[in-house]
């Protein structure tokens, strides 16, 4: 999935939980912390059903016991008793501006709001009607009364609260997010841009300013190094082949000569003998002269290759058939092995054909008192799945050795000067096999000689 | 033949005395050497030479442009002579119309006959070129006229065995692989044609061997292809 989108999906996630969490902890902080302190004392209607159960006598006698005394001082609050006509009949602490009589419509008035500003209570006695008054100001009044529907519908509407809720932080931190995204995107596209080598210039405005600024340096820098990186390598490429130029005339005039001196009738046959080993050198030194030059070139990037479907039993009989038509000699065997005839890669048919004959000279090379070399294609469980193998029986190389082998003669990697040959041979196979997107391994179990196998992938 | 005129060009003065020496000693005496584009120009004007070996690099030129230049007034072959392999410059010059491309450092003799087979292809007399006739055990094939003659009789090849045939004996003595027989006769993507070569294979086999069931001229080389053995041409 796509970074973005991934960072979105965390952004919203991550703001519902949120608000979540704030609508739990305003919850509980509601209930615990609000609710809490209105019933830290006891409440008015508590006081009033206390004062009228203290309220002891009748027919104009009464009597207060001291518990309900006390708690009328401590609530700082007055109280009376009204009588079925309206008139007081008891009372305690009463403030002098209050009336002693009340038709119907005052108490109906002061039941629900306030007497004087006084805001009152009212509880049921046996003779009328006990009234506690708090001190002006202490307490506010609200009449609650709702319907039953609109009671029985209250949960539904809170769930319908609760998903708007829902919906507008989704909502919200998704547009929030997405913009943040519009701008994050760039600077995804840039650094995936510069993970494939690809030139970036950002803008430098905005939020992330300071982040552009540093991944368009890093780009320019990168740039400038793979440029210098390339023309260096163009350089040192262009370096040999010149060299191999500048060789190939005066080289051209010692093979010309050599063989001149190798015909003339009138040298002695071991004059001529010489003239021949010359010519012999000569050619040796030019095999080593193109060799160089097609590895530097398959190094640097620089050999062009003539791609085209290439079926690998046909190669590797071509190979096979020309060492045989070559007169191999008789204490080497070679033996062909095609598992798969299909297989095909797209490759340039001439330096695959290169590779695999560089790889039976090898075994010829290696193995100067003969041996049996096997060619084998086959399809191979693995990526790349095309092999094109050859085998040997000789003694083998160690296994600490065989890494070594692939690389170029003098490098500093290896330890080992290169014991026969020039030493290119297989790291040309090597490197024929990168430029066709495959590899080259290297085995050798012990004693039982040197595996090669070309793996490359298949024709799409 | 020997008394063709050629013309080398090469801007290293040695390797040009070197071939002209080789040129005489083969037993060329009409030879004329030029060292840049300029004075090559010039001789080819002047002498109309039959043939010329082009250095690709020259000090005022090089080699391709001077080819170009050549063909605006003259058919006549060319040989390229390079220190430069590479295959687009081999590509490049046999795209221009050379009629060979020879890479540096060459052996005398391989430009010899280089040189010899160019001359024969452009100059032999225009009659076209036979093919060959030659014996296989006690019968002769006559590639020529797509027969083979046995026991006084005369048996037709088909189109496809006289093509086998002709690539065969252009590789006598040496494995043809099935595959660039198939290519031969077949042209490209002829995978999958090995069993229709078997049939051909067998038919041939029928009118050229002894004992077509245990050849002894066409041989099958187990794997990899076929094998013509043939004692000598006719």
């Amino acid at each position: 999935m796509d970074s973005a989108v991934r960072i979105l999906r965390k952004f919203v996630g991550s703001t519902l939980l949120v608000s979540t969490l704030l609508l739990l902890f305003n919850l509980i902080l509601l209930g615990s912390l609000i609710f809490k302190e209105t019933h830290q004392e006891a409440s008015p209607e508590k006081v009033v059903r206390e004062i009228s159960s203290a309220l002891q006598g009748s027919d104009g006698k009464y009597s207060l016991n001291p518990k309900g005394g006390a708690l009328l001082q401590q609530n700082r609050a007055w109280a009376m008793l009204l009588n079925a006509e309206g008139k007081v009949t008891w009372s305690e602490q009463l403030p002098p501006e209050i009336p002693h009589a009340y038709n119907i419509v005052e108490v109906a008035k002061f039941s629900r709001y306030y007497l004087l500003e006084y805001p009152v209570y009212i509880w049921e006695h046996p003779e009328g009607l006990i009234v506690v008054g708090y001190p002006k100001y202490s307490y506010e009044k609200y009449q609650l009364g709702y319907m039953t529907d609109w009671l029985r519908s209250l949960p539904l509407r809170v769930l319908l609260l609760l998903i708007c809720n829902v919906a507008l932080a989704v909502a919200l931190s998704l547009f929030i997010g997405t913009r943040l995204i519009r701008k994050i995107r760039p600077l995804i596209n840039s650094i995936h841009a510069l993970a494939k080598d690809k030139p970036v210039n950002l803008e430098t405005a905005g939020l992330f300013s300071d982040l552009s600024e540093s991944i368009n340096s890093a780009s320019a820098t990168l740039q400038t190094r793979s440029s210098q990186l390339k023309s260096r390598d163009e350089a040192r490429s262009n370096w040999i082949a010149g060299i191999s130029h500048d060789i190939r005339t005066p080289l051209s005039m010692i093979l010309g000569y050599a063989s001149n001196l190798e015909e003339q009738d009138n040298l002695t046959g071991e004059q001529r003998q010489q003239a021949a080993i010359i010519r012999r050198q000569g050619e040796q030194l030019r095999s080593l002269v193109s060799d160089l030059n097609l590895v530097s070139m398959l190094e640097y990037d620089m050999q062009p290759l003539q791609l085209k479907p290439v079926r690998l039993s046909a190669l590797a009989r071509t190979v096979v058939s020309d060492f045989i038509n070559n007169g191999l000699e008789e204490r080497y065997s070679l033996d062909l092995c095609i598992m798969d005839e299909r297989l095909q890669v797209m490759g340039d048919e001439k330096l695959l054909y290169r590779a695999v004959s560089n790889l039976v000279q090898n075994s010829i090379r290696h193995n100067p008192d003969g041996c049996r070399i096997t060619v084998t294609v086959s399809r191979s469980p693995e990526e790349p799945e095309c092999c094109l193998s050859v085998s040997d029986d000789g003694p083998g190389v160690p296994a600490e050795l065989l890494p070594e082998l692939v690389l170029l003669p003098y490098s500093g990697k290896r330890t080992r000067p290169v014991r026969q040959g020039h030493g290119l041979g297989l790291p040309m196979v090597a490197r024929i096999a990168e430029a066709h997107k495959g590899k080259l391994v290297l085995e050798s179990p012990t004693g039982e000689g040197l595996c090669a196998t070309l793996q490359l992938p298949p024709l799409a | 033949m020997k008394n063709r005129k050629i013309m080398i060009v090469e801007d290293e003065p040695k390797i040009r005395e070197m071939i002209e020496l080789f040129l005489r000693k083969e037993g060329y005496y009409r030879i004329y050497a030029a060292g840049d584009y300029s004075s090559a120009l010039a001789i080819c004007r002047q002498e109309k030479p039959d043939i010329a070996i082009l250095d690709v690099m020259l000090p005022d030129g090089d080699g391709f442009s001077l080819l170009s230049a050549i063909r605006t007034f003259s058919d006549m072959p060319v040989l390229f002579l390079s220190a430069r392999g590479e295959d687009e410059d081999r590509l490049l010059g046999l795209g221009l119309g050379a009629d060979d491309y020879i890479v540096k450092p060459f052996l005398p003799r391989e430009l010899m006959l280089r040189l010899t087979a160019v001359l024969k292809r452009v100059y032999a007399s225009p009659i076209p070129e036979r093919l060959p006739v030659f014996r296989s055990g006690e019968q002769v094939v006559d590639l020529n006229s797509a027969v083979v003659r046995r026991d006084g009789q005369e048996l037709p090849l088909t189109a496809k065995e006289h093509a086998i045939l002709v690539k065969l004996y252009e590789n006598r003595g040496r494995i043809v692989t099935s595959d660039a027989l198939c290519l031969a006769v077949w042209g490209d993507d002829s995978y999958g044609y090995e069993n229709t070569l078997m049939v051909h294979i067998r038919r041939i086999r029928e009118k050229i061997e002894a004992d077509p069931s245990k050849p002894v001229q066409l041989l099958t080389v187990r794997g990899l292809g076929y094998k013509l053995l043939v004692q000598e041409a006719l």
